[in-house]
């Protein structure tokens, strides 16, 4: 409570607490206990005995899982136990084949990480454990309409890691900022699996009033979005002289409302049990050492060392870290001999730009580095203009099969060499004798009109500011 | 007892001379399918085609796979308890009924590449729920007096071990004395080994921190002999030691009686077992040691984390991919399995439901669970003082002979668990053990017991061996 916020009665002064629970679904090739694929299939063909909870079966714990957990646990700046084991969380419901959860609950994998924001805040990790996720139930007519459930145990004892905060989110911005920062450090990882594997429930509480739980928002945008309306509905309440009461709450993504759904169970009804078919694990220094050299560089890491070592602006390297494959490119195009502040600029201005006009990611195109380090190559030499760099990128994106250089030989777009350049601007000077001289006596517009002159006679090879330069210099030589 | 009489005798004989083989099986499904013998309810599901089609199986063993089997040819019975693919299995229970696994439990698995031929499921109380087979709906009745239990739980097992003249060994599990005490009633020979020398997977668990398979025969020979062939590390239990057992006799030096155990014995079978020791003292230093820990705490310890682990395990059970299914159409799903657990679980197994989730709930969990748990640990440090000194530990495996059913029925709950009170600490702390018959009381068998250190099953065959010794 040290901080400069002042508590009150006015609800609009009171501080706000948020803390998340993240489930990531871990990019494992089997089941968390059996053997069966994660990957896609027809409803209820990925599972057996085990995963469908059939007497008899018992379950056996999936090492790349823990292998994978510990990395996030690190990867958070989390403490790893020493020992830790698994309980069953017993609860009747038709997604859970055994009516009971194989997870984690008095010593989980790891505890007291945090994750540092850019503003440099740290959001405290209260623990990070494993757990089997449930069947997935499917509504043919929608929740509420359909009399019955269709049940798909492919989902069935899929890994999942659950990342629980400590509540020191104090905005939904700030809590869509973790989110961002977070899921990009387990992507660096490369744990996870398919598109969406991260879900997130927000327990938010306003100072003095008891802790109220969304369930299941999917989409960061949407977290920040219910949390802001839990913020006004909690104001509300308070305001109107009510008591908030601690109870779960779902968010409609359509209306942006959150709805209540119940009032929340604590913790020890679930009537936890050690889990009797699974041995303690206990992770030795060695092991976790191992597990640490084969964890990739993480973006904070990185970006420090790409500010280093190849002199970029903070800000540049931040941006080629945010994004694990762009910092990939970067390196092996400079690995190629490209020199690193056109390569930054290039692939932080131009290819930027380029994916987010056309909204795409990266890793959903085929790009080579050797194609951008000529690139490179060729604009350190003076040799394509700015416009023309940006239309090959383009044609380059596009999925035309040319490479950027191809494509500017192809269509005649490369400056040949600097003489040829001179001579234009010395032929444009002296068939427009009064351009330049209204130029000598001082009228500037009269310059823009001899370079438009050499880029059209170029056909835009030249860069308009070249063009400037060379007409500028020759201007003054010619005065002399 | 005679070599002959063994069956590793009758294995070896069967390889040189198959129609052995098909003979002894002959009879056995003989024994099965006999209407009078049918009313002493020791088999739960016979599926006679598949006998066949393992004998014909088994006749095309080449010389080479048959030398290096121990177990060609000879006849297992598996408690109900454990799976066998695509025969029923449902651990005595009726809400299991129609469940028929995809899968052989490992214990199968190894016993048919050894060559053995799985005849017969074998009944039980409902998921080894009891002293007396009598909590399930087929009660097997005990082969020297009909009117009285075969003890409990792998009741069938061991009556059917007694009752046939047949070369054959039984498949048996012990929770808390499940494999000791029928052994005991019906005077056979009952081999509980120590927890996580034998795989569980395909065991349809009761309470998995303490659920051991383990062998019933007609002689220490035989029981020791399906031990050997089952025990092993498997990957797909967890919990397995890793660890083996080859039939192999240990030095047995110094012998403890457990005085508290003795004490709370009916005075016939104290007498019994008392004459027996007499004996072994030819054989064995003989001393005397007390458990007051595990006298006092055993028991409660022991029904607090068993129901606790059972109340977790059976909630699978709700009616909805196999065992037994109800009409759903128009019913939550809560009403749903509500209605298939209350019409299908014996009383029994309802009420040690509600006493673990209870031993486990919010508020109590502390006080019940987790104090069972830390005790229990106090309980096996107290056994690893005494095998500091002493090579076995000697107690009546029961405190009584097989009761008779009008009996047992008069019991409370209460006197009821209290019959497992020599039984359940060894169980408890996952100890070795074995029970063979000690002489009788009114024709009636006495088994007397002996618990090794964990993994020291060898010394339970000397004892055996000894015990044998007419």
């Amino acid at each position: 409570m040290s901080d400069s916020k002042k508590t009150g009665q006015n609800a609009d002064e009171q501080k706000i607490m948020i803390g998340l629970e993240i489930h990531a679904s871990l990019g494992t090739k089997t089941k968390l206990f059996c053997a069966c694929t994660t990957e896609e299939a027809e409803p209820n063909s990925a599972t057996c005995e085990v995963c469908l909870g059939h007497p008899g079966s018992k379950p056996v714990l999936n090492k790349t899982a823990v292998e994978f957990a510990t990395k996030i646990a690190l990867a958070l700046n989390c403490k790893t136990n020493e020992s830790f084991f698994f309980s069953r969380k017993t609860y009747f419901y038709p997604d859970m084949s055994k009516n009971f959860q194989i997870t984690q609950y008095e010593i989980p994998l790891a505890e007291q990480g945090f994750v540092e924001l850019p503003l440099g805040k740290k959001v405290r990790i209260r623990r990070v454990h494993m757990e089997e996720d449930p069947a997935a139930l499917i509504h043919p007519n929608g929740m509420g309409k359909s009399n019955y459930v269709l049940i798909d145990y492919n989902r069935s004892g899929l890994p999942l890691v659950e990342i629980v905060t400590e509540p020191d989110i104090e905005s939904p911005k700030e809590a869509r900022d973790f989110l961002d920062k977070m899921e990009n450090v387990l992507k660096y990882l490369g744990v996870l699996k398919g598109e969406n594997p991260l879900k997130v429930d927000c327990n938010i509480s306003l100072e003095g009033g008891a802790r109220v739980e969304i369930k299941n928002v999917s989409g960061f945008a949407a977290v920040e979005k219910a949390l802001n309306f839990e913020i006004i509905r909690q104001k509300q309440e308070i305001r109107m002289g009510k008591k908030v009461e601690q109870h779960t709450r779902a968010y409609d993504a359509e209306t942006g409302l959150t709805v209540a759904l119940r009032k929340k169970e604590t913790e020890e009804d679930y009537g936890y049990i050690f889990e009797p078919d699974l041995v303690k694990i206990a992770l030795s220094e060695k092991e976790i050492s191992e597990i640490q050299k084969t964890m990739p560089e993480l973006p904070d890491s990185k970006a420090k060392r790409f500010q280093q070592k190849y002199s970029l602006a903070e800000y540049d390297a931040k941006v080629l870290c945010a994004d694990f494959e762009l910092g990939k490119l970067f390196e092996k195009m400079v690995e190629l001999g490209a020199e690193p502040k056109t390569s930054s600029k290039l692939l932080t201005r131009e290819l930027l730009a380029v994916l987010n006009h056309d909204s795409l990611e990266l890793s959903e195109i085929k790009v080579f580095a050797k194609d951008f380090a000529e690139l490179v190559g060729l604009t350190v030499d003076g040799k394509v203009s700015d416009k023309n760099v940006k239309n090959s990128m383009i044609n380059y994106i596009s999925g035309n099969k040319e490479s950027p250089k191809q494509f500017l030989e192809k269509n005649n777009l490369l400056i040949s060499s600097s003489i040829n350049a001179d001579e234009i601007v010395e032929k444009i000077i002296s068939s427009n004798q009064k351009a330049a001289d209204d130029y000598k006596k001082g009228n500037e517009k009269a310059l823009n009109f001899l370079a438009g002159l050499v880029m059209r006679e170029t056909k835009g090879t030249l860069d308009p500011k070249k063009a400037q330069e060379l007409l500028k210099s020759k201007l003054k030589k010619a005065d002399k | 007892m005679k070599r002959e009489e063994t069956v590793n005798f009758f294995a070896e004989e069967a390889k040189k001379n198959f129609s052995k083989v098909a003979e002894n099986a002959q009879k056995i499904i003989a024994e099965i399918q006999n209407s009078e013998k049918k009313k002493l309810n020791y088999i739960e599901t016979f599926d006679g085609g598949s006998v066949l089609a393992q004998l014909k199986e088994l006749e095309k063993w080449d010389e080479n796979k048959k030398k290096k089997a121990k177990l060609f040819g000879v006849p297992i019975t598996v408690k109900d308890c454990i799976c066998v693919k695509g025969m029923e299995s449902k651990a005595g229970s009726r809400i299991l009924k129609g469940y028929k696994p995809l899968f052989d439990a490992t214990v199968i698995e190894k016993a048919r590449k050894e060559g053995a031929i799985i005849v017969a499921k074998t009944t039980q109380d409902e998921f080894g729920f009891g002293t007396f087979s009598t909590n399930t709906e087929k009660v097997p009745k005990n082969p020297f007096d009909n009117e009285r239990s075969c003890g409990g739980s792998s009741g069938g097992a061991a009556g059917f071990t007694s009752h046939t003249k047949n070369f054959h060994i039984a498949l048996g599990q012990s929770t808390g004395g499940s494999i000791a005490c029928p052994a005991s009633f019906c005077g056979a020979t009952g081999i509980t080994p120590t927890y996580g020398l034998v795989s569980r997977y395909g065991l349809i668990d009761y309470a998995n921190s303490m659920d051991k398979i383990g062998s019933i025969g007609r002689n220490v020979d035989d029981a020791a002999l399906l031990l050997e062939t089952i025990a092993g590390k498997d990957e797909k239990d967890s919990t397995t030691l890793d660890a083996g057992f080859v039939v192999n006799e240990g030095a047995i030096r110094k012998v403890a009686l457990v005085t508290d155990f003795f004490e709370n014995c009916d005075e016939k079978v104290q007498k019994a077992t008392m004459a027996k020791i007499k004996k072994l003292k030819e054989f064995f230093e003989i001393e005397e040691v007390s458990l007051p820990l595990n006298v006092k705490y055993a028991l409660a310890a022991y029904y607090i984390i068993a129901t606790g682990e059972a109340s977790t395990n059976l909630a699978k059970l709700s009616g909805l991919r196999y065992g037994v299914q109800g009409n759903v159409e128009g019913k939550h799903f809560d009403e749903y399995f509500s209605e298939i657990r209350s019409a299908n679980f014996t009383d029994e197994a309802k009420r040690r439901i509600i006493l673990g989730t209870f031993a486990r709930m919010s508020g109590y969990r502390d006080a019940y669970y987790l104090k069972a748990m830390k005790v229990r640990t106090k309980l096996i440090n107290e056994f690893k003082k005494a095998f500091l000194k002493y090579d076995l530990l000697l107690n009546p495996t029961m405190p009584v002979v097989a009761p008779k059913f009008s009996e047992i029925e008069k019991l409370t709950p209460l006197q009821n668990y209290a019959m497992d009170l020599c039984t359940v600490p060894a169980n408890l702390a996952g100890l070795p053990h074995i029970s063979c018959n000690a002489g009788f009381v009114g024709g009636l068998p006495v088994g007397l017991m002996a618990t090794a250190p964990h993994l020291k099953e060898r010394n339970l065959v000397s004892f055996g061996k000894v015990m044998e010794i007419e």
